[in-house]
């Protein structure tokens, strides 16, 4: 297993720790358990590019694809709505935290309580604390950052990855959850 | 109220014979002039109002963080608390995460309360204990924190010396909950935290009292003076004095000095963070430089002749950087001598001739009336050579130092902004600066990227030499900190506040440790008062606010008014100052209501927290005094809104709004309880982007007590901002209806269509409050 370290070289954390994911197949057994999954998507997916668009229209496709519904934080879910993708509901990224360790919520969107959680596109370092909130106060979730950059906090984190790579393993990912279930 | 009696003599002629230095302190006597009866709760404990922050705590769930999942604080350690493991002491994760909070709490207190007492310390000292606390004029409730909390309202720098001594009891208290085997609950931890919030506003306003009665600054004067600021309006013809930290006792003693000798022609005297306010609060041709994030941006411009540093936000490595553009450092407090020979007890010409020779980097001087004399004779001796040298490296040198980049991302992967450092570096090899422009403008300061430079780049300083132009274009005009607000704005603001008239009072405060640049900070506060929203400022925000021209080249300052009223913009002054932005909400209750404030917090917290709607914005917070300041206010029922980087406080408080029992309350007329919408429906949170906060901070003045008029405009601005940053009209107005009349007309259709949806009743205005005793029948119905 490759040792992945933070991105940002002081956000060490542990004893628990990510798992580095670099090969889409690596969430098979998770995401064979999860009946519940809920998409993050953070305020920088609109100026985050891949492929021909952005990280919208990646979580748009992920959404569609894998039938996981999606929760914009910090004003990105304005960026949805003028794609005109509804379905995206908006929280703030710290109350998600909080709602989040209630295993009995149902969600934003009423389809919960979920059991896993895929994050991407927020300032490192806010990233670095939800997933600390849910790795820490709700066990009863799976976190998986879909950032480029590894979070500790989660199950399973990309370790730093080079752009390429990244994208990469985004479309492995999209095409895995798409059609594995 | 019963108070200490103090006597000094130089000299005294007794019976007993002739007695020289003679100080006399004793016992205490009884402030028998004031009617206002006493409330239940002066000087309270560590326990005492632990009722009511319970009540808060309850209602808005903290949700931890943390870091690690170890505690390493003891020798039983490293213990691992994941899971639902303890450690050896007994201590959870919630608890350990409590307990950090509670010792970051505990440091900011400190901070403000050392100060606090160095300077009441030093003012009896010059000016002797009897010397009178003067707020203002129109400020008949004079520091009303002190009121609600002691239950003493100070008139003297003695009584202030009485109160901090209570302040420091509280603090030791306090502080040794968080030892190894003390407090063990989260929420009781939380309740110190805000005990020690509390103390902390005591504190600060108790310093800004003090030096307001007795320094010459602005007492609660909506005119207070404006004054220049801004890198471009340091004049390097002269000799250059930066001042840098949070005490105006050593500033004070260079500006009067500079004066006295008729010297501001020959010399400028900038400040940085909050010292620069409370400079040019009593000496207008002093100037601001900057927020604390500018330091090593002008002190490695080599501009500064001397830097002197007092306490609280200094940079550490202060006498190391600035001995790289050889500027001789003297340090002046006990709290930051930063490893600098003491030279307080030696002769003022020896220490000049040993500075300006450059024999040693600096000298600690703890004899404040020394400051001055040696802080300027140095400047000017130094200035003539100085200004011959060049201290940033040419755009030529950084392209050529540039070609070695061994592209390893270390300096991205240091930036706590995620700044792109690598490829305005990469650009630089080109020629191509604008890049490196770019990063200055967001930059913090904190020169990470340096450190973990594997080639020992000064990155900093190669942005700041590209960006020259924008230093020179850095003129701006601010208005100094006016102090306290008086009774009678209060008393024209108060009932339009309450009934939520004018929709709220919204305080930028804190540090610059800003997610992109301290322009958000000025275009937060201008969309308020756009909307007729009081808004203040204070501290290093203060700074940043003021620091944004408009078309007409005009600052925030200089285009809005500093009367406290809808749509000003108030800049209160120092971190100190930020105990009038409470005051004001405290004077709402006692002016407005003619409730009682003596001893009587939890009345008075419960009337701010469902009737005043303030919220609290730090964009850039970064420090423990933070946390404390904050804490002071969340006691009080404020809300806070931080920025993205607040999140590393670890910790939120969240109100639940689907959770219809958290939003009940008592109606004080009936004792009925009832369910009001969600509002505050935060205590403490973390917005990740203006667009956020922005909306957020419209929610957060939603009140119980809104009358439906009040009602209805709060809504209209929190749709607005809404359907503007989010994009969409949001689905939880319905929640916030109480009767028809709260509908904003234009917004009717969709409102009603959304009630119909959601199955709405009509529902009863309460006379709102958390407290049974509150309740007219004594709590039976």
């Amino acid at each position: 297993m490759m040792r992945a370290t933070p991105w940002q070289t002081g956000e060490i954390c542990g004893p628990d720790a990510a798992k580095a994911l670099t090969k889409a197949a690596q969430l098979k057994r998770d995401w064979r358990k999860t009946k519940k999954p809920l998409m993050i998507v953070g305020s920088q997916a609109p100026s985050i590019k891949h492929g021909r668009g952005d990280m919208v229209d990646y979580s748009i496709e992920l959404s569609k694809a894998a039938k996981i519904p999606i929760v914009a934080t910090g004003g990105a879910v304005k960026a949805f709505i003028e794609r005109g993708f509804e379905d995206a509901k908006s929280m703030g990224a710290m109350e998600l935290v909080g709602y989040l360790q209630d295993p009995t919520w149902k969600g934003p969107h009423g389809k919960g309580p979920h059991d896993m959680i895929l994050t991407h596109s927020m300032q490192y370092y806010m990233e670095w604390t939800l997933l600390s909130g849910v790795m820490n106060f709700a066990r009863h979730i799976v976190p998986v950052s879909l950032s480029r950059f590894y979070q500790p906090h989660a199950t399973w984190s990309m370790p730093n990855l080079k752009e390429k790579n990244y994208r990469d393993l985004l479309k492995e990912i999209l095409e895995f959850l798409g059609g594995s279930k | 109220m019963k108070k200490k009696a103090y006597i000094k003599a130089d000299e005294a002629e007794t019976s007993m014979g002739v007695f020289k230095g003679l100080e006399v302190r004793i016992g205490q006597i009884i402030d028998d002039e004031w009617d206002e009866p006493m409330g239940p709760t002066p000087m309270p404990g560590p326990t005492t109002l632990r009722s009511w922050d319970h009540k808060l705590l309850t209602k808005y769930t903290a949700s931890y963080m943390p870091y690690c999942q170890v505690c390493c604080l003891c020798t039983m350690g490293k213990c691992d608390l994941s899971g639902d493991k303890r450690g050896a002491c007994g201590l959870d994760m919630r608890g350990q995460q409590g307990r950090i909070v509670l010792a970051a709490a505990n440091i900011g207190c400190s901070a403000h309360l050392a100060h606090s007492r160095h300077l009441i310390d030093y003012l009896i000292e010059e000016y002797g204990p009897r010397t009178r606390l003067i707020q203002g004029p129109g400020t008949e409730i004079h520091a009303p924190v002190s009121r609600l909390v002691t239950g003493m309202r100070p008139r003297t720098l003695e009584d202030a010396s009485i109160i901090l001594d209570y302040c420091e009891t509280q603090l030791a208290h306090t502080l040794s909950a968080t030892s190894t085997g003390q407090e063990g609950s989260w929420m009781d931890f939380e309740s110190k935290v805000f005990h020690v919030g509390m103390i902390d506003q005591l504190s600060m306003e108790i310093a800004d009292l003090a030096q307001v009665s007795t320094l010459g600054m602005p007492q609660a004067d909506p005119d207070a003076p404006l004054v220049e600021s801004g890198i471009g309006m340091i004049d390097t013809n002269k000799a250059v004095i930066l001042t840098i930290g949070h005490n105006i006792i050593p500033a004070a003693s260079i500006t009067d000095y500079v004066t006295e000798k008729g010297l501001y022609d020959q010399v400028e005297v900038g400040g940085m963070c909050c010292t620069a306010w409370d400079m040019t609060r009593r000496d207008q041709k002093a100037k601001v430089i900057g927020p604390i994030s500018w330091q090593l941006r002008y002190v490695r411009s080599g501009q500064a002749d001397v830097v002197v540093v007092d306490e609280q936000c200094v940079r550490t490595d202060i006498v190391s950087e600035a001995k790289k553009v050889s500027t001789p450092v003297i340090s002046t407090s006990d709290k930051a001598v930063m490893g600098l020979p003491d030279r307080s007890d030696d002769p003022v010409d020896s220490i000049i001739e040993e500075l300006v020779s450059g024999k040693i980097p600096g000298a600690y001087i703890s004899d404040h009336h020394k400051v001055g004399i040696i802080a300027t004779r140095v400047a000017l001796a130094v200035k003539p050579a100085r200004r011959r040298k060049r201290f940033f490296p040419s755009a030529k040198k950084i392209q050529q130092l540039a070609q070695d980049c061994k592209k390893c991302m270390e300096c991205v992967r240091a930036c706590p902004n995620d700044q792109n450092v690598q490829e305005a570096v990469l650009a630089a090899q080109t020629g191509n600066m604008e890049l490196l422009r770019e990063v200055y403008n967001n930059c913090i300061g904190c020169v990470r990227c340096e450190s973990a430079c594997p080639n020992d780049y000064a990155l900093h300083s190669w942005m700041a030499a590209v960006s020259q132009d924008s230093f020179k274009n850095e003129t701006h005009v601010v208005r100094t900190g006016r102090g306290a607000v008086q009774d009678t704005e209060i008393r024209r603001v108060g009932q339009p506040i309450v009934f939520g008239e004018i929709p709220g009072i919204v305080a930028h405060v804190g540090c610059a440790n800003y997610p992109g640049g301290g322009k958000d900070v000025h275009d937060m506060a201008e969309e308020f008062a756009k909307r007729r929203f009081i808004i203040v400022t204070s501290g290093c925000a203060a700074i940043s606010a003021g620091h944004v021209k408009d078309e007409n080249g005009q600052s925030i300052y200089e285009r809005r008014s500093g009367e406290f009223d809808a749509g000003c913009v108030v800049n209160m002054g120092s971190c100190v100052a930020n105990s009038h932005i409470a005051g004001a909400a405290i004077k709402i209750a006692a002016i407005f209501a003619k409730r009682n404030l003596r001893g009587n917090y939890a009345e008075i917290a419960d009337y701010i927290h469902n009737r005043v709607g303030a919220v609290g914005i730090s964009w850039g917070a970064m420090s423990q005094k933070a946390v404390a300041i904050a804490a002071g206010f969340w006691r009080l029922g404020v809300p806070v809104i931080v920025g993205p980087h607040g999140s590393k406080y670890r910790r939120m408080f969240l109100g639940r709004a689907d959770r219809d029992r958290d939003w009940i309350v008592y109606d004080a007329r009936t004792g009925e309880r009832m369910y009001t919408a969600p509002g505050p429906e935060h205590l403490f949170y973390a917005a990740e982007t203006v667009a956020e906060a922005n909306v957020l901070t419209a929610k957060l003045c939603i009140r119980p007590n809104d009358t439906a008029k009040g009602r209805s405009i709060k809504l209209s601005h929190y749709v607005d901002l809404h359907e503007r940053y989010m994009g969409f009209f949001p689905e939880d107005v319905w929640k916030y209806i109480r009767r028809n009349n709260d509908i904003p007309i234009t917004l009717k259709d969709k409102i009603l269509a959304q009630m119909k949806e959601n199955k709405w009743k009509e529902r009863p205005i309460p006379d709102p409050t958390m407290l049974k005793e509150q309740i007219f029948t004594g709590g039976e119905k």
